[in-house]
């Protein structure tokens, strides 16, 4: 294996097991991502047509909200452990840590998405599994998108001492395309894409994705230096 | 003898404060440089700059015959770097912390390579321990054991003695000894001077982010 998956691959099992051993984390996530649809679902009431109509943004909103728990996470076990900057002591292409950080957000959140996808099914009566392959590719683009931008937000404020406040208002206008596609896409899927618009916000959902990946790519090894 | 660290002028600030102010060193490969000072004298800024975690503000600083910024992924693969507070994760074994350093530095450790390396730090019955319930020396040794896993030109010990009982000081210059022997520099930053001064060719004395005096 090359130097940079390698790496990469070797900062990602060392998150896995350590989120595995405490679980402290998922299990809080968990029980927060329920507690944002039920909210979502009283505050509604019982129209189940308006729930279903609003499903693809409630849902959407609820992994924005859950995910930016976990991003705020992803590099403090670093500092735990006696620095983020230290891992640049590895010889070795910095990107590495952006990159095994940023796979170990997608595993959290694809975990998270698979208990949220049937618990809004259910909560907001919408069938998901008719639309079951677009609304994956739906899910891989926006979780990806939302970690991307979320992973290089997270490493550059962890030193700061309002992160928890920083860090979402750094993060939801940068992800405001991200939320749009994702939500514009679901709701085109779920009523069928009778106008055919699903098309134009993947295409939107894709185009920033590349864009934010490299940009955030590139610019990472910057984020770390002191 | 070539050098394995050789500044010129280095000047180190941080926002408003200098930590370092015109820094000449030279350390040649094979020897032992203790580095004194009381606190805030800017001992940790220059191992840090050496490390190249930091960039200098001013001069010029060659490691292992690259100046500064360039060169910094071979200077990383020859250097090692124990930092004051220790670096190791928590949810993690003895044997877990070794094996992610040795992936993240390239190094082909067997799983007996990382048991044996723990064992000579005296850790070999926490091997399969996670880390968070190891006493602060345990949490030293286990640094000691992560520097031992790779061959190194350049040794960065920053206060390596501290919170170790005498087995585990007498570790630390076993370690600082075979170092010397295999052709590595050593600089050690302590406060525990006849320690840090037992091996040392050169002693360095730091005030106020300045050489004071080199004592050969």
């Amino acid at each position: 294996m090359s130097d940079l998956p390698r790496r990469a691959a070797a900062i990602l099992w060392k998150d896995i097991l350590s989120e595995t051993r405490t679980r402290q984390g998922f299990t809080a996530m968990l029980s927060f991502a329920a507690l944002v649809l039920f909210m979502f679902s009283f505050a509604i009431g019982v129209d189940n047509d308006l729930l279903g109509r609003l499903a693809g943004g409630l849902l959407w909103v609820a992994i924005v909200f859950t995910g930016t728990l976990s991003l705020g996470r992803t590099f403090q076990n670093e500092e735990l452990a006696g620095g983020t900057r230290l891992l640049r002591l590895y010889p070795g292409d910095v990107r590495a840590i952006y990159l095994g950080k940023l796979a170990g957000n997608l595993v959290v959140l694809a975990a998270l998405e698979v208990v949220l996808f049937p618990a809004a099914a259910i909560l907001y009566q919408v069938d998901f599994t008719a639309q079951a392959g677009p609304l994956l590719l739906v899910a891989v683009l926006g979780t990806f998108g939302f970690s991307v931008i979320g992973t290089f937000f997270s490493a550059l404020t962890v030193h700061l001492r309002a992160r928890e406040l920083l860090l979402p208002l750094l993060l939801f206008p940068a992800l405001v395309p991200v939320v749009l596609g994702s939500v514009g896409a679901t709701e085109a899927f779920l009523a069928g894409d009778p106008l055919g618009r699903a098309g134009g916000w993947l295409r939107l959902l894709a185009s920033y994705d590349v864009i934010l990946f490299v940009v955030c790519l590139w610019v990472f090894p910057v984020v770390l230096e002191e | 003898m070539s050098l394995a660290v050789a500044a010129e002028g280095v000047t180190r600030r941080f926002g408003r404060r200098w930590a370092l102010r015109g820094v000449d060193l030279a350390v040649p490969r094979g020897a032992v440089v203790a580095l004194l000072g009381a606190n805030g004298t800017g001992k940790t800024t220059l191992l840090r700059l050496i490390s190249t975690l930091l960039k200098p503000t001013a001069g010029r600083l060659e490691v292992l015959g690259h100046t500064l910024p360039a060169g910094g992924d071979e200077i990383r693969t020859g250097t090692a770097f124990m930092t004051a507070g220790g670096h190791a994760y928590e949810e993690l074994t003895g044997v877990e912390n070794l094996r992610f350093a040795a992936r993240m530095s390239g190094t082909a450790a067997t799983d007996d390579d990382l048991r044996d390396a723990l064992a000579a730090a005296d850790l070999g019955g926490a091997a399969d321990l996670p880390v968070r319930g190891w006493s602060t020396g345990m949490r030293k040794r286990l640094e000691l054991a992560r520097l031992r896993l790779r061959p190194l030109q350049l040794v960065l010990l920053d206060e390596p003695f501290v919170s170790l009982d005498e087995d585990g000081v007498g570790l630390v210059h076993d370690a600082v000894r075979g170092w010397r022997d295999a052709g590595a520099a050593v600089i050690i930053a302590s406060h525990r001077v006849e320690d840090a001064t037992r091996h040392a060719d050169d002693i360095v004395r730091l005030a106020g982010g300045r050489v004071a005096d080199v004592t050969a």
